[in-house]
Formats: C-alpha cells, structure tokens, sequence
C-alpha cells in the first residue's frame, strides 16, 4: 500500500491503525518484530543458555501447547466476544478424558471424545453468549467453573496417569526433527489463519467484531459467528489439552490453570483489538512468541514466578491501553 | 409472563425461602442458631465483598480483582503486625485495598477501556504481587488469640464480622435509596453520556466505585486474615463466581443501572446458607463450585429472558454488554 493510499483508506475499519500518525502505523507493523528481537538480543546477552537447540526447543514446544489455544481465542477477540475464561475447564477436560478414557476406548477414540466434550463445553458459551446475549466473561467463568467441577467429579479429584506409552512415545516424538506437538501447532494456526484471512466465515467474524448491527443488518448471521468463536476455542483448547495430558502423561485438575491469561495476553499483545473487529492469526502468533521468549529470559534469568505474572499483568495492560489510544487516534 | 416477571421481581425471597426449606430438610438441626450464626459468619466475607460489587454493577462497571484484592490486603495487615502493631496494620491493609480499587479505576476510566478485561489483569498482577511478597507460602500474625475474640459470638447470632457486614448493607441500602449520590450511580448506569449531559460526573462515579469496591474487598480480606490469624496468597481465589452470583441472585443486573443493597443481602443469605448445607453435607468443593457456577448462569438467563425480550442485544446504553463495541467511547 503506498503512502497515499493509506492516507485515504479511512472508511476502511480494519486499517484503522493505518489512519493515524505515521508513528503509530510504524509502531503497530514493525514494533512487535523489534521487540522479539530485542528480548532475543537480551537473552542471549544475559544466558549462555538461551541460544542452545535445547532450550529452543522447549521455548517451541510449550509455546505450542499455549499456540493452539491463542488461534482459537483470537477468534473470540476478533468477533468481540472479550475473552474466554473456560479455557482451563477445556484444557482439563482435554487432558483428564484423554488419559482417563484410554483404558476403556484406546488412546486416539478418547483424545477424540475429550476433544468433543471440550467443544461441547465451548458449544454452551456460545449458545450462552451469542444467542442468549449473556456477557462472555460471566458466561465463560460459569461454565468453566461448572465443567471443571463435573471433570473434577468424574475422577474423584484426584491426578490421572496415563497408561498407554504408545500415545506417549507419539507425543513426545518428533517427525523430521521437529515435534509433533510443534507441528500440530503450525498446522492448526495455518488453517485458523485461513479461515480467519481468506474465508467467508472469517470475513463474518471481522464484520460481528467490528459492527454488530452492521453485520446483522447486512444479513450476517452475528449470532452462530459469535457462538462459533467460543465453540473453537473450546476445541482447540481440548486439542492443547489433550496434547498436554499425553505429553506429560498426567493430569491434574487444575492442569489448564493460566492458560487463559497467557492466551489472552499473547492475543492482546499481538495486537488484537479487545473490542473485536480487527486482528489476525499471524499477529497473534508473534504477539505469543514475544511473550514466551520474554518468560524464557525471565526463567532462565532466575526471576522468580510471581514476578513473571507481574510482568504480564503489566503486559496486558499496556496493550489493552495501546490498543485504546490507538482507536481513539485512528478516529481523529 | 405476567406471572414469571413477578417471581422475578420477588425472586430473592422465592430463592432463599426454597433453600433454607430444602437445606432444613437435608440437614438436621439447620435451624439452630449456632448455625446460622455460623452461616452468616461465612457468608460476611461474601458479603463485603458483594457490597462493593453491587456499587460498581448498578454503575455499570464490574471488578474482577476482588479475591485477588482480598488475599492482598489480608497478607498486608499480617506481615506488618509485627513492625507496627495488629491495629495500624490492619488499616494498611484496607489501605492497600483502597489503593488497588483506585489503580483499577484510574485505569478504567484514564484509558477508557473495558472493566472486565483491564480487572482481569490487575487480578493476575495483584495475585501475583501476594505470590511475590509471601514467597508464595502463607503468612502468620502475631496474636493468636485475637481470632477467638473474633470468632466469638455475640448476642447468640452475631460476629464483629457478620455484624459489620449487616450494618454496612443497611448504610448502603440508605446510601443508594435516600442520597442523591446513590440515585446518581443508577443514572451513570442505565445511561453514562445522558448522566453526564445532565451534569452528573460519570467518571468520579466510576472512579469512586472502584475505590468502594477495592476497599471493601481489603476489608473482607483483612477480617479473614485476623480470624484466621494467616494471610495466604491463594486466598480468595474461589471468591469471584460466589460474590458475582451473590449479587445477581438480588436481582442486580450485570449491564448496570438497576440493583438494590437487600437485594445483595437476599444473595449473599442465599448463597451463605447453600454453602454452610452443602459443608455440613460434606459435599467436595467442586460440587459447591458446581451449584454456585450453575445458580450463577440460570440466573442470568432467567434475568435476560424476563426482562430483556424483543431487545437487540447491544442497543442498550450501559457500559457492560454482549456487544462491547459501545464501550471505550467513540468507535
């Protein structure tokens, strides 16, 4: 796009960025790239450790696991459904039925049915929010607390081992020298990032996130785009925690506990519009490599958890500020 | 329709009146009053809690950092005990509460953001500064027996916990029905750019609500710690579903502009006597969850198909919706 161009694109929503300060465009393309660099730069200075296969590769696999649930929550941002809190019920759900039922059904029947059970999770948060009109973060902190109690219930509370070391050896294994897990992740942003970029119902969740009215009134159907958000996030929340549950070939309960913030703050960081309307997988994916990378440094720096979290906290809320001060600029 | 909006309206009554009967019924001698008087000891920490909350929903806002808030202040007013005494302590404590719901409604009402979302950070960096001044390990206070003088209970039904909660519900129904300050809140919730036409300062509302709220959730948090002579920074953390299911149990409604303090009393009761039926049942605690997250969601629905039908969802005016493309101002 030359520079005229972009000058003139105002009616265009989704170039918002592009209507401000040439600051603010610059800011929002290329910021995010300076910024992995310069935590890569650090961590290099700071740990001899950082640079090894080693722990590449164990930045790549946990940013995995995380990864596929940032593709689901991207869409729930982007149709303006705020965040999905039920995401450590899903992963839960995910990872104890995946172990759990292995005895009973073998190993790849069970990960498909927690799977479905996860979506069935993300089929009420939907139906609760898109067509019963239910706030999403009320809705999703119900449901989720409700699913994990059930989850909790069906296995007494207690952690679930994993007795099938087949699907271990599966998980834990690589293909061409990458890991599976690595693989199922690329796998599945590219597919969310076409749906998302290329495909009609894409198109539909832009349209719901950026105007509820004006989608409806321009025959949109506004509610299953909304309700379908929730439903994969759920999905991908139940893959990650399947993925997870096998790896580690336990799972506890609260296996899925933080999860939905460091989704939440990779989606959020990357640039997605908290308000809906605007964001893409892509975004979302540097967004989530810049924080894991900054949490490796962190760890491998000896900076204790709590102060991690902090970090994040800080994290969100300076995108989220960004993020306002952007939409009021690309208004003016 | 006619007859399911009165029982909405009296829904309160209806809901306590059904759990106290069938909590009667599963628990032998529930209606004791050792019991009640522990029930509504317990349902204190909701309450307070609730108290603020219920300010901040009928203004339209909502804070999600309150159990976070809770475990905060309750580690403040432990760990200094030592350094300046039990009484100065705890008034750090609610300090730091007071503090925390000023950050948050800095924040909210500075950057124009939604509530939700920017409290659900400072939830995880308030939780995360109570990991990092504890180490992550529970905190104990220096004067044992200062719990008993706190659990000690008076005139055979009352705590200072309880009692104080009672007494700020009825300061607070006074508050919101009597005083204009009170009516303003409902006018920046039902309608934040009409209040503000009509000369209402919406965003000192807003700002004010959240130190409301932030200060009573230290309070509760500070209480909690003194009766249990610990400050712990897992405290808290199964408040959230509770308190925002408490208050919408009393018919406050989650977009803003409607609420009442005996509404919130009627909740908290509720949910207090479920809890102290299902402990003595030793239902596991992630059934309570259970009942408390599905009571949560039924009421909502219940709320939205009774007082909501043939609206478009996100045509209303409050700050909290479904569609939140009308928050944040002028999109």
């Amino acid at each position: 796009m030359t520079d005229a161009a972009m000058e003139t694109s105002g009616a265009n929503r989704n170039d918002r960025f592009t209507r401000g300060s040439r600051l603010a465009d610059v800011l929002s393309k290329a910021g995010l790239g300076f910024a992995i660099l310069a935590v890569v730069l650090y961590g290099s200075f700071v740990s001899p450790a950082f640079f090894t296969t080693g722990n590449l590769l164990n930045v790549l696999t946990s940013m995995s696991i995380v990864g596929i649930v940032v593709v689901g929550m991207t869409f729930v941002l982007v149709a303006g459904g705020l965040a999905d809190l039920s995401v450590p019920a899903t992963i839960a759900c995910g990872a104890i039925l995946s172990l759990g039922l292995q005895p009973m059904i073998g190993p790849v029947p069970a990960f498909v049915l927690a799977v479905a059970l996860a979506g069935l999770i993300g089929l009420l948060n939907g139906v609760l929010v898109g067509y019963v009109g239910i706030n999403p973060i009320i809705a999703t902190l119900g449901i989720g607390t409700i699913g994990l109690g059930i989850v909790q219930a069906a296995v007494g509370g207690v952690i679930v081992y994993g007795n099938n070391p087949a699907s271990a050896e599966f998980a834990k294994g690589r293909l061409f020298g990458v890991p599976v897990v690595v693989l199922i992740f690329l796998l599945i942003a590219l597919i969310g990032h076409i749906v998302l970029s290329r495909s009609f119902w894409g198109r539909w969740t832009l349209a719901t996130g950026g105007n509820y009215s004006a989608a409806e009134a321009s025959a949109v159907p506004v509610e299953a785009v909304k309700a379908g958000a929730f439903v994969i996030t759920a999905l991908a929340s139940g893959v990650s925690g399947g993925l997870l549950g096998l790896t580690l070939q336990s799972a506890r309960p609260l296996i899925g506990a933080g999860y939905e913030f460091s989704a939440i703050t990779a989606v959020v960081v990357g640039g997605v519009s908290i308000i809906g309307g605007f964001g893409s997988v892509p975004r979302a994916i540097a967004g989530l490599i810049f924080v894991q990378l900054l949490t490796n440094v962190m760890v491998l720096d000896g900076v204790r958890t709590a102060i991690q979290g902090f970090v994040l906290g800080i994290l969100i809320v300076g995108a989220v500020g960004m993020d306002a001060a952007l939409r009021k600029r690309g208004v003016a | 329709m006619r007859f399911l909006a009165l029982a909405s309206r009296h829904r309160v009554m209806i809901i306590l009146g059904l759990t106290l009967i069938i909590s009667a019924l599963a628990v032998p001698g529930y209606f004791s009053a050792s019991t009640l008087g522990l029930g509504l000891d317990r349902a204190a920490t909701i309450g307070l809690i609730a108290i603020g909350l219920t300010v901040l929903l009928v203004a339209g806002q909502i804070d999600l950092s309150g159990g976070a808030v809770f475990a905060l202040a309750g580690i403040m007013s432990v760990i200094l005990q030592r350094e300046i005494g039990i009484l100065p302590a705890a008034f750090v404590g609610i300090l730091v509460g007071m503090l925390a719901g000023a950050i948050n409604g800095a924040l909210v009402v500075g950057l124009k953001v939604n509530s939700l979302v920017l409290t659900l950070a400072t939830m995880l960096i308030f939780r995360s500064l109570a990991h990092w001044i504890t180490n992550s390990q529970p905190v104990t206070g220096t004067d044992i027996m200062l719990s008993l003088a706190f659990a000690k209970i008076h005139l055979e039904i009352f705590t200072i916990r309880s009692a104080l909660f009672i007494v700020l519900i009825v300061l607070l129904h006074v508050w919101l029905t009597r005083t204009i300050p009170g009516r303003n809140v409902f006018a920046v919730g039902s309608n934040p750019a009409a209040a503000k036409e009509s000369g209402i300062a919406s965003d000192r509302i807003v700002f004010l609500g959240f130190v409301f709220a932030g200060t009573l959730a230290g309070l509760a948090g500070v209480l909690q710690s003194l009766v249990t002579n610990t400050g712990s920074p897992v405290f808290g953390s199964e408040l959230t579903v509770a308190v925002i299911a408490a208050v919408v149990v009393g018919g406050t409604r989650l977009e803003g502009g409607k609420g009442s303090a005996l509404g919130t009393l009627g909740g908290v009761l509720t949910i207090g006597s479920l809890t102290i039926a299902m402990e003595f049942q030793s239902v596991p605690a992630y059934v309570q969850q259970v009942v408390s997250g599905l009571i949560l969601i039924l009421l909502v629905v219940l709320d939205r198909a009774v007082t909501t039908k043939g609206r478009a969802p996100g045509t209303g005016p409050a700050l909290i919706r479904d569609n939140p493309i009308t928050q944040g101002g002028n999109t």
